[in-house]
Order: C-alpha cells, then sequence, then structure tokens
C-alpha cells in the first residue's frame, strides 16, 4: 500500500470515529449500554434469587394433607436440611380450618396432595399475613415431590441403592471410531450443537447487520451531501472506503468491548457482595447446555475474536459492494433486501445444518464462504469438524475477505460519481467490465 | 512543461461524450472551457482529475501523467456540497489533512480565508453573554455562504492549478465581487487556472486562452484576444433619438436587432461603419451612441454553437 493511500485511509478513519463519537446520540445510547452491562449480574441476581430455591426456610409448621395411598413421613420432609426442623402435622384439611391456622400461625404452611387421573397434585399454601416467602413454599412442593417419588419406589419394594441407581446422571457423547481412537474429545449431542449453531449464527447476523446500516449511511454521504467531487481530487476512492470500513470495525467492535468491560466490572460487583454461582445456573438453565461439555479454551477466545472479525469483514465488504449502489435515500431499501437475503441465506443453512446429523453437510456448510462465517466456528467448538478443517475453513474467509475488499473498492469507485438507479447485478457486472476494459485500455496507451 | 492535455477521449456505450480533447497551458494564467450543457466540460474535468476512467488521451503536468500526488489541485466543483451536520471547522481541517496540510498551518490558512472571504462569524462565533458558544453546522449557512466554504476548502492546500467549475453562480452581486477578487488575487499569484462557466462576461473578465465545446466536440480553440482580433471590429451598436433603420439598411449594412431606436448591427468593416457614420452626420442626425466593437464572448459562443448545431 502507497503512503498516500495509508495517509488517507489514517485521515478519513479519524475522521470519520471523530464524528461518530460526537454525535449527542451516539453518546447517550453508548452510555446507556454500558451501564445496563454494569447492572447485568447484580441483576441477573435479583431475577435468579426469585426463581430459586431458598437456602434456609422460614417454616416451622407444615400442615400435610396427603389424600393418596403413599405414605410421606415427617422424616422424608425432615432429610432436606432446610425442612429438618419443621413440624409437621398430618390432617385431612378443609378449606376454612386451614384458613384459621394459617392465619394463627405466621410462619405455617400447609401442602394438599391429591392423585389424579394423570398422575399427583401437590397445592402449597400459605396465609395472607405469613412471615414465609412464596419461594420457600414452592422449594417445600419440591421437596414433598421427591417425597412422593421416593413413596413410589418405596412401594414397589425398590432399595434406596436401587433408588440411587436409577437416578444416578447421565451424560451421552457421540464420536467417530477414528476419534475415539485418538483420543479426541468427542462431539455433542444435536440439540446442544444446533443451540450454540443458532446462538453464534445470530450473533455474526447482528454484528453483520449492523455494519450493514453504519457502511449504507457512509457510503451515501457524500454523494448525498455533493461532496464527492471535492473529496476525490484529496483523496482516493479505495482510501475513502477502506477509512470508512475501519471506522465502523471500531463502532462495532469498540461498542461490544465497552459491554464486555461493563460485563466483568458487573461480575467483579457481584462477586464483591455475594455468591456468583448463580451465572453458572442461570446460563445452563437457559442455554440448557453444559458449557464445560464444549471444546472451550482461552485459544477459543482468541479464535472466536478472530472469526467474528472475518465474519464482519465480509459482511461489511458485501454491504460497501451494496451501499456503493446507492444514490439516493430511497435506493437504500433495494440494498438491504441484497444484503439480508445474503446473510439469511448462510444463517438459515447454518441453523439447520446440525438437524442433518452428516459430517459431509458439516464440512461443506463450515468451507462454503456464505455459509462459513456462520458455522466454522460452532462446528469446531462442537467437535464437528476437526482443527485442519476449521482451519481452510479460515483461510477460504480471509482470501473471500480479500477478494470481497478489492470488489468493493472498485465498484466504490465506479459507483461513487453514479447517479442512476439502483442497478441490477447483470447491469452491475456488464458496467464493472467495461470499466476494466476501460482502465487496462488507458494503462496499455500510457505505457 | 506545463499543464497539457492530449487527446482526451470518452463514450458511454456508442455515445460520445468527449470527442480528442487537446489544449495546453504552457504558463500560469486562466484557461476557459466553454459548452452548452451536456457538451462535455465537466466529463473532462473529471478525466482531467481522475475521477474518471479515460477511453482515450493523456493529462500531463510539467511532463509527467497529472496524479494527486505530483500536482496540487484544488477543485471548486459544480455539484457542490458540505456536511449537514458536521462543524464548519471540523470539515476544514479534514479538508487540510486529507491534502497533507500540517493543522498548526491549516488553522492558520482557515483563519487568513475566513477574514478574506468575510466568514469569521462563522467559523469563529463570538460568545454571546454566558452562554456557550456553539460551533457552526453546515446546514445553518445559507447557500452562498456554503459557497464561500466550498471555495475555502478548494484553496486551503494553496494549489497549483485551480479548477473552478461555475464558481459564481448562485451568489449574490457583492460575494460575486469578491470571488472575483479572490480569482484576481490567484491568477496574480502564477497560478494555473481552469474556468467552466456559463457566464460569459465573467470568462471574458478572466480568461486568456479558452476551448468551446458543442456535444462532446471542440468547435472553437485559441487565444481569446486573438480570436476576437480575427473576428475584426464588425459589431455596431446605434443608439439614437428617431428610426435611423431605413438609413442603415441603404448603406448596406445588417440589422440584428431594432429596440426603441437602438440598433445592433452587424458591418463588413470599419469602411462600411465609417461611411455610414459620415452620412448620419451629414444630415445632422443627433446621434447617442455609435459603438464599433469586436464580438463579445457571448457572441462568439452564440455564433459558433449555432453553426456547429447547423452542420
Amino acid at each position: 500500500m502507497k503512503n498516500n493511500q495509508k495517509h488517507g485511509i489514517g485521515n478519513v478513519f479519524r475522521y470519520t470515529v471523530q464524528q461518530h463519537y460526537k454525535t449527542t446520540s451516539v453518546r447517550i445510547f453508548l452510555a446507556i449500554l454500558f451501564l445496563l452491562s454494569v447492572a447485568a449480574f447484580p441483576l441477573l441476581r435479583v431475577a435468579a434469587s426469585s426463581e430459586s430455591e431458598v437456602t434456609s426456610s422460614d417454616i416451622s409448621q407444615l400442615y400435610l394433607s396427603n389424600q393418596t395411598e403413599f405414605e410421606i413421613t415427617a422424616d422424608d420432609i425432615h432429610a432436606d436440611d432446610r425442612y429438618a426442623n419443621v413440624t409437621v402435622t398430618q390432617e385431612k384439611l378443609e378449606k376454612d380450618d386451614l384458613r384459621q391456622r394459617l392465619h394463627d400461625n405466621q410462619n405455617a404452611a400447609a401442602a394438599i396432595i391429591s392423585a389424579t387421573d394423570f398422575g399427583f397434585t401437590i397445592d402449597g399454601y400459605y396465609g395472607e399475613d405469613s412471615k414465609i416467602s412464596e419461594n420457600d413454599v414452592s422449594t417445600l412442593t419440591h421437596v414433598l415431590e421427591d417425597a412422593l417419588h421416593q413413596s413410589l419406589l418405596r412401594s414397589l419394594s425398590v432399595t434406596q441403592e436401587q433408588i440411587d441407581t436409577v437416578n444416578t446422571k447421565v451424560n451421552s457423547t457421540v464420536s467417530t471410531v477414528p476419534d475415539y481412537l485418538s483420543g479426541d474429545k468427542a462431539s455433542l449431542d444435536t440439540g446442544t450443537h444446533m443451540f450454540v449453531n443458532l446462538f453464534y449464527s445470530y450473533a455474526v447476523m447482528i454484528i453483520s447487520a449492523l455494519a450493514m446500516s453504519y457502511i449504507f449511511q457512509l457510503c451515501m454521504e457524500e454523494k448525498v451531501s455533493k461532496l464527492v467531487e471535492s473529496l476525490l481530487v484529496s483523496v482516493s476512492p479505495t482510501a475513502l472506503l477502506a477509512g470508512k470500513i475501519l471506522a465502523v470495525t471500531v463502532f462495532i467492535f469498540g461498542g461490544i468491548a465497552m459491554i464486555v468491560c461493563g460485563l466483568i466490572i458487573s461480575y467483579f460487583i457481584a462477586k464483591s457482595t455475594g455468591d456468583v454461582s448463580f451465572i453458572r445456573s442461570f446460563l445452563v438453565k437457559v442455554m440448557e447446555i453444559n458449557p464445560s461439555a464444549l471444546h472451550f479454551s482461552v485459544n477459543t477466545i482468541l479464535l472466536l475474536v478472530i472469526c467474528f472479525l472475518l465474519a464482519y469483514f465480509i459482511g461489511a465488504f458485501f454491504s460497501g459492494i451494496v451501499g456503493s449502489c446507492c444514490s439516493k435515500t430511497e435506493d437504500t431499501q433495494q440494498a438491504s433486501v441484497a444484503v439480508v437475503l445474503f446473510l439469511m441465506i448462510g444463517y438459515m443453512t447454518a441453523s439447520f445444518t446440525p438437524a442433518l446429523e452428516s459430517d459431509t453437510a458439516n464440512y461443506f456448510v463450515s468451507l462454503f464462504p456464505i455459509t462459513s462465517i456462520f458455522t466454522a466456528l460452532p462446528n469446531y467448538v462442537c467437535g464437528k469438524i476437526p482443527l485442519t478443517v476449521f482451519l481452510i475453513a479460515l483461510a477460504v474467509q480471509l482470501v473471500t475477505v480479500f477478494l470481497l475488499a478489492k470488489l468493493a473498492g472498485a465498484v466504490y469507485k465506479m459507483m461513487l460519481l453514479y447517479s442512476g438507479n439502483f442497478p441490477k447485478p447483470a447491469q452491475l457486472i456488464r458496467m464493472l467490465r467495461e470499466n476494466r476494459g476501460t482502465a487496462k485500455a488507458a494503462a496499455g496507451k500510457e505505457e | 512543461m506545463g499543464f497539457v492535455v492530449t487527446d482526451l477521449f470518452k463514450k458511454y456505450g456508442d455515445k460520445v461524450v468527449v470527442d480528442h480533447l487537446s489544449f495546453r497551458m504552457d504558463e500560469p494564467g486562466v484557461y476557459a472551457l466553454l459548452g452548452t450543457n451536456g457538451a462535455g466540460k465537466t466529463t473532462s474535468i473529471r478525466m482531467i482529475l481522475n475521477m474518471l476512467a479515460k477511453d482515450g488521451g493523456t493529462v500531463e503536468w510539467n511532463g509527467a501523467p497529472l496524479t494527486l500526488q505530483n500536482c496540487n489541485v484544488g477543485y471548486l466543483a459544480e455539484e457542490r456540497g458540505l456536511y449537514p451536520k458536521n462543524t464548519l471547522m471540523d470539515q476544514l481541517l479534514y479538508f487540510s489533512a486529507l491534502r497533507g496540510v500540517p493543522k498548526a498551518e491549516a488553522k492558520k490558512r482557515i483563519t487568513y480565508w475566513a477574514e478574506r472571504l468575510e466568514a469569521t462569524e462563522y467559523l469563529f462565533p463570538k460568545q454571546e453573554g454566558k452562554k456557550p458558544v456553539k460551533p457552526k453546522k453546515a446546514d445553518q449557512l445559507s447557500k452562498g455562504n456554503q459557497q464561500k466554504i466550498q471555495f475555502m476548502l478548494s484553496l486551503l492546500s494553496d494549489p497549483e492549478l485551480l479548477i473552478l467549475d461555475e464558481p459564481l453562480s448562485g451568489l449574490d452581486p457583492v460575494n460575486t465581487d469578491l470571488f472575483k477578487s479572490i480569482i484576481h488575487e490567484e491568477i496574480e499569484k502564477g497560478k494555473y487556472l481552469i474556468m467552466s462557466s456559463h457566464q460569459m462576461a465573467t470568462i471574458e473578465e478572466f480568461c486568456t486562452d479558452l476551448t468551446i465545446l458543442n456535444r462532446s466536440k471542440t468547435v472553437l480553440q485559441g487565444n481569446l484576444a486573438e480570436i476576437k482580433k480575427s473576428y475584426g471590429r464588425i459589431h455596431l451598436f446605434i443608439k439614437a433619438e428617431q428610426d435611423l433603420r431605413a438609413l442603415i439598411e441603404q448603406a448596406g449594412i445588417t440589422v440584428l436587432s431594432d429596440i426603441g431606436f437602438s440598433y445592433q448591427c452587424r458591418v463588413t468593416g470599419e469602411d462600411q461603419a465609417n461611411a455610414l457614420l459620415k452620412t448620419l452626420v451629414e444630415k445632422g442626425i443627433t446621434l447617442i451612441a455609435f459603438e464599433l466593437r469586436e464580438p463579445s464572448l457571448h457572441e462568439i459562443f452564440v455564433e459558433k454553437v449555432g453553426d456547429a448545431n447547423e452542420e
């Protein structure tokens, strides 16, 4: 790259970034985003604590009305440490009695276990002026559920040892014989693979869509402001586009970095004010996956950054090509359809490929440029493709970035002074060919 | 040496938009590029500045192909604007940085041009009371004042070659004079100027050489003074207090227009005009004006373009 190109890129980049962060609405938006990310874990704790089981109970008295034939003893309830001191009174309760007893004792709860056509129902109650929480009673009903299951098993003369054996947790993994023999980690099940794929694809989609809207705006602003010709005597079109795309990179990844910093601060705030185990349990509960089962390490974080950057640049340069064809604000509608279609093809393919459970399909989507940005990393992390295929996929993406960058530069240069309707693909290709022919002829004559 | 354009050619599909345009400026001065709408002036300028790919021809500056690196160009485009939501100062500093002008020097030049173009109040607004002063943005300025900033953008790099496309369009008489005085200063500084305009009087005021384009082709080219001289003094203007049409036509002179005893005529030469003057004096006719002159650029332009269209 020539020095004047670097100089141009640097100046365009600095100016675009400077003007972006000078905008009041952008600063307000970023401040809100940062505050939300700082508040994330403390808020998550509040949300999790309202839904999670209690660690100690305020219940001192339990009125239990077991209307089934399966016996539940006080010992079954006392087996749970949180309810070890609860006095259990078993009797058939009428509604009026129940209300009176719960009114008399503010630390009392009641539970009615009944049989239905479909199984059993456990209803927990507490008084209107009670000192115990709903969460406490909810936890107690879970303890009663376990006790009922134990009672069902006892009725079948199953020993505790057999119950423990039945309750043993099972983790399933799938791997090929060569992988097994080579000691590679086994791949995850289809559900998890699909979830990871969807989650990652969604993130790529959001980044690409954000890039698209920024780049369209930046590609058009000189045309709309009628500044193109004044600018082109100072900077080359390629440097102008490159500077703008680099600036958008800072907007987007700067925003992501800010959120990550906010989350780190949030984590330390949560840690300094109590236990943070709720984060893991919340993630597992929401994601329904075990993070430790993923091929996840510090290196994966590095790969994640690289993959995100490659995906971003592919989306950004494609947006640059399409955005360069816009002359008026109305053209952005057509342009958005083109870019969204491009992204959706990759996203949908990436989302549904795991359902095929086919190695060939996983290899193909990992190596095909449009789908590769969505699938290569999830497929590697979930053990669906080996490292070599993953590295080839990264190389394919890198080459795609390079080719798209060259094409975007050529299209931007050609379309900067164009003021007609949004061109159709065939028209654009024809214009590019003509332009290339002209440039070659001119170069030949000058030689 | 200097600035040389040779055989510049451009076509879109089968349509030729610039047909082998050639001209040169061996020394500093003003060169006018004139033409009807769609004649190819702006396309030629865009090719000269490498904004548009050429289908043929070369553009040289001091013996080498003109590039943004070997020639410091200032360009005031016909289609011009500013970033509407960005402050004026930011935009001026940005353009200066793109042209490699250091920030401190750029600020000096901005201050100079702000004063020269009477735009200080927009670039350096004074504080009113305790209210903090907000820098002006482009969309807060009138069209004429925006044009001052655009002109400033083209001058900030202190260019060697200044290309002005319709520099005075849309300006009020006061600002027109202000712009003209700056253009005169640039000429005096020894700059190369290429000017394109439909205002023939303006071109005539500044230019030494010109090219007239019509439908992509060069229809007239050369030194303005020589072109005018070659036409001779064949334009005669007479103003009297009575009807003279019959007397003028009797002298074999063509009357081009006749409005309220004012006559625009074409003579074959000075002798024919002198003969008419003698006749009028002998007849004791009071003349308010009798002016024998070379054709104006406007008249030459209309004639050349008309001839070309008839062909």
